[in-house]
């Protein structure tokens, strides 16, 4: 019992941090029909600002750094690469293209500047643990739950009750009736990477934390666990990528923690695992969860 | 050109100058071809489901690994140590059942949503890789056997074949497989693409339902393009296999499938003849900067650590540059760019014919003398 | 030029008189709005039957009953003894009953590759005989690139059969779109909107192509159509939806003196204009009446899509 909830604290916490990058991955995808490849790499990034710049500023203030700086360098990336003019729908197919070239260019930096170092961030959670009843809870898991459920409440706020949101939705559904509207497209869409640039340098923290033994250049692979969770969700639904973050985080957590129950299909059978239960969904509703069943448009 | 030079003269002096390099360049040139010919077919297979049918995959290194791995298996010990040419055949149809054997997602799944599906058999097939040991060797891999067949091997048999005064090894002897392997999937994509299965395909990329309406099985064709997509990858995995004469699992990773998508969308989408030249850009790129980088500026030589920039990085950081500047400046790809040079060069004539198009573009990256 | 598929060179699809298409009781529902409620009419075999109707009347979706892309709640529709409703969209297309598009649907690549799709559900050539370039699929391919040709002779598009669409002008997509419905040799043909957004000669021309494809085919056609000198001039029947009902039916000169439809066009009881109808036999697609240009400007605002 114990064991099992220990999983599904586990489970929770990562599938916090998933949620952190795969609401960056929706929000991208609903502004600009782009799947952003440089994702992992701009997660990456945001790590490595914390890790360098905390000693200077702090654990607060390097993180309020690396996060408004991998915000503008997410928008950035959007304003100078993506939006060159060219509004043909076959633009955004290649745009995902061009993220993965920059993806290229950036881990590769980073990955040379990291080395084969483990970076600590500072993070003041340290390796402290909580007893709750029966379990013990490292705080960073806690923490990260707790900023995770802070940021997304956020972010669905935003959503909802700001114009950004708004035009955003708007031009999800229709982009030609709301730039006939006055949606400014192009600020929209930029506004939308940099906040999924934010989400991502958040989640580095919880990526690099106890009982992670630090930031690594492989850190920012993790984002591709966070594709199956948006996708779980239906790419285009913010809840969708929550519950699907949670349901992959969850698996992860709990395969992990049956793996000898689980010999049979290998070790590391938990790494995997979301991905076989993505196929699963995928075979059942093919546009996810919590997706649009798009109704044909003649 | 297409209209002084008949087309037959063009496919001849193309063939002839593809048969030339083995007769004139080392090996690690010849290497370069070889590995840009399996890519090229691996990457004319992506094509025909991401370029004419629209769908996205990530999954094309899974079914590279199937037909490597399966030629591996079929050929050697253990195994059932079959003829080799046999194994090589059964490997591709294998590598087309377990496309079929995804069909149920590849049929239903639209677009973008089966690109994400597809890393699930990139990362669920990379640990099968790792955990099944007895049939592929875990993480060390296994070594390839040759192909040979009907008693000539296309390995390295000490057999001292020289052929107009060159001694022919196994790169010598893989270049020409290479090429009729590569001839043999450019005759039979461009007849897909052009006969019924390719229009329907196209027609369901512009519009599922104008697809539908005209009578086109919408989850059959989608589903098939898939299994051949996976025919053709699994053709290229044999020859990769051939090439390398080892296999081994982190090989078949995401940045593999990666690189085949960068292939097809820098060639230019939709034609055979862009996804050829796509995959000769994006193999041979980064080998040429990894041999020719110590001659860049700011590289340092390998080995030296400390704040300079290796070789492998340099060639990294330019591929990379690369792909976002060749898509910056000519989102139709590298056939966009031949297209529009044509017309300029000659603005009363109508489109080219696209036969001309790659095996120059193919030769002209491979001319450069030792 | 015949009309009928020369079936020494081409498969298509031998031209018995088609049978009757019976839409009954048909009811489609979308999260909680009737677009069509409990519609029924019958289109005669060899017939032109048009459907007409106000901005959001039901008819486009209607059609997309009859093609297979959405399913109706209740009600069915037959093609002589088959049942459409429920069938996937190719196995429509597969008997035999063809569509146009309201807004253009084209593929990229030439006029001819356009066609050829058309020809999809009469040819056979897979995956594998077409790679590998088999005989009978080179063959096969031969025969049906002939009748396109054809088809695309007698919808005037000969001279462009080598172009890509993308470089055709509205009206010569437009007819595309037309050319490659009748590639599939279809016994109905639903048509939506055919001429919308073409000139007066083009328009002419298209109905000229629509009249003399089902007097020499005999096929079944339906027409939705805002044009109502077109309607007029083409139809044999006309059904007249409202707001997802059937409000009218009847031959071209009774639908257009119906109360009703005045009423759904006009929002008025329409009785000053009754008299003007005498000359609707007379006219041509070009010189509409005063009532039927009143209908067409009423109407001419409906361009969304389901």
């Amino acid at each position: 019992m114990t064991a099992f909830l220990d999983s599904i604290l586990t489970g929770l916490a990562l599938g916090a941090v998933y949620a952190l990058v795969a609401l960056g991955f929706v929000v991208i995808f609903k502004a600009s029909g782009v799947l952003n490849f440089a994702h992992g790499s701009l997660l990456l990034f945001g790590g490595y600002l914390v890790a360098v710049l905390h000693d200077d500023l702090g654990f607060a203030g390097a993180l309020a750094v690396s996060v408004l700086a991998t915000a503008a360098l997410a928008g950035a990336l959007d304003r100078l690469l993506l939006q060159r003019g060219d509004p043909d729908p076959k633009a955004a197919h290649v745009q995902t293209i061009v993220t993965i070239g920059v993806d290229i260019v950036l881990l590769t930096d980073l990955s040379r500047r990291i080395g084969g170092d483990l970076l600590t961030l500072g993070d003041p959670w340290g390796d402290s643990v909580t007893r709750l009843g029966s379990v013990t809870v490292a705080d960073s898991r806690l923490a990260a739950i707790a900023v995770s459920a802070l940021a997304i409440g956020a972010v669905f706020a935003l959503f909802r009750y700001t114009s950004w949101g708004l035009s955003l939705r708007a031009a999800a559904e229709d982009t030609e009736a709301a730039a006939l509207m006055g949606v400014r497209l192009s600020r929209v869409r930029m506004l939308a990477w940099c906040l999924a640039g934010a989400l991502a340098a958040l989640a580095a923290v919880f990526l690099a934390a106890f009982p992670a033994p630090g930031l690594e250049r492989t850190t920012g692979q993790i984002a591709l666990k966070a594709f199956p969770a948006a996708i779980l969700g239906g790419l285009t639904s913010p809840p969708g990528a929550l519950a699907g973050s949670l349901l992959i985080g969850l698996t992860e957590a709990l395969a992990a923690g049956y793996q000898s129950e689980l010999h049979v299909l290998g070790e590391g059978f938990g790494d995997v695992a979301p991905y076989a239960v993505m196929v699963a969904v995928l075979l059942v509703r093919p546009t996810g969860l919590f997706g649009a069943r798009g109704a044909a448009r003649v | 050109m297409s209209e002084r030079i008949p087309k037959g003269a063009v496919v001849l002096l193309a063939a002839l100058l593809l048969c030339a390099p083995p007769f004139y360049l080392d090996a690690f040139w010849l290497r370069i071809g070889l590995f840009s010919m399996a890519a090229a077919i691996g990457a004319v297979g992506l094509g025909l489901l991401t370029g004419t049918a629209g769908q996205l995959s990530l999954g094309h290194a899974f079914f590279l690994a199937v037909g490597a791995y399966g030629y591996t298996w079929l050929a050697g010990e253990p195994g059932p140590g079959l003829p080799t040419g046999l194994a090589a055949l059964l490997a591709v149809r294998l590598a087309g059942a377990a496309g079929g054997l995804f069909s149920p997602v590849a049929g239903r799944v639209r677009g973008i949503y089966l690109g994400v599906a597809t890393l699930a058999l990139v990362f669920l097939g990379h640990h099968v890789l790792l955990t099944a040991d007895s049939v592929t060797g875990g993480f060390n891999g296994r070594s390839v056997p040759p192909l040979s067949l009907g008693g000539f091997s296309f390995g390295d048999d000490g057999g001292g074949l020289v052929v107009l005064g060159v001694p022919f090894g196994a790169e010598e002897r893989l270049w020409f497989l290479g090429l009729a392997l590569l001839a043999g999937t450019w005759w039979t994509a461009r007849g897909l693409l052009r006969g019924r299965p390719g229009r329907a395909l196209a027609a369901l990329r512009d519009s599922e339902t104008a697809a539908a309406v005209m009578g086109v099985d919408v989850a059959r064709h989608r589903a098939s393009a898939f299994v051949v997509s996976s025919m053709y990858a699994g053709l290229a995995g044999v020859l990769l296999a051939l090439a390398f004469r080892r296999v081994v699992p982190d090989y078949f990773g995401l940045a593999l499938s990666v690189d085949y998508l960068a292939m097809i969308v820098i060639g230019g989408l939709g034609s055979v003849a862009g996804a050829a030249a796509g995959a000769v850009f994006v193999t041979a790129l980064p080998l040429l900067m990894t041999r020719y980088a110590d001659q860049l500026p700011l590289v340092t030589a390998p080995g030296t650590t400390e704040g300079g920039v290796g070789p492998t990085e340099a060639a990294r950081y330019l591929y990379g540059a690369a792909i976002v500047l060749v898509l910056l400046y000519a989102p139709d790809g590298l056939t966009g760019i031949t297209r529009r040079v044509r017309t300029r060069l000659r603005p009363a004539a109508p489109a080219p014919a696209p036969a001309t198009r790659p095996s120059a573009s193919a030769v002209r990256t491979k001319e450069p003398t030792p | 030029m015949s009309l009928r598929p020369t079936t020494a060179t081409a498969p298509g699809r031998l031209a018995a008189a088609p049978p009757e298409l019976r839409v009954q009781d048909v009811t489609v529902r979308f999260a909680g709005l009737t677009a069509l409620d409990t519609v029924s009419f019958t289109v005669a075999p060899g017939s032109v039957h048009a459907l007409i109707g106000p901005n959001g009347a039901g008819k486009s979706t209607c059609f997309n009953v009859l093609s297979g892309l959405y399913r109706p709640v209740s009600g069915q529709v037959r093609l002589g003894d088959e049942t459409l409703t429920g069938l996937a969209p190719h196995r429509i297309a597969a008997l035999g009953v063809a569509r146009t598009f309201q807004n253009i649907v084209t593929t990229e690549g030439t006029v001819a590759d356009n066609l050829m799709l058309g020809r999809h559900v009469l040819s056979r050539a897979g995956f594998a005989a077409t790679a590998l370039r088999l005989p009978r699929a080179v063959r096969e391919q031969r025969a049906h690139l002939a009748r396109a040709r054809e088809i695309a002779e007698l919808t005037g598009l000969a001279a462009r059969f080598e172009t890509p669409v993308a470089l055709l002008s509205y009206g010569d997509r437009k007819r595309v779109e037309l050319a490659r419905a009748l590639c599939l040799e279809p016994r109905v043909l639903l048509l939506d909107e055919p001429v919308a957004g073409m000139n007066g000669a083009e328009r002419a021309r298209t109905a000229e192509v629509i009249h003399t494809v089902r007097a020499e085919l005999g096929l079944s056609v339906l027409l939705v159509e805002h044009d109502m000198g077109l309607v007029m001039r083409l139809a044999d029947e006309v059904t007249v939806l409202d707001f997802g009902r059937c409000i009218a039916h009847g031959t071209p000169d009774e639908v257009r003196r119906h109360p009703e439809v005045l009423r759904a066009y006009l929002g008025t009881p329409g009785e000053e204009t009754a008299g003007e109808d005498t000359t609707a036999k007379s006219t041509t697609a070009k010189s509409t009446t005063a009532q039927g240009t009143a209908l067409e400007e009423v109407t001419d605002s409906e361009g969304d899509s389901v």
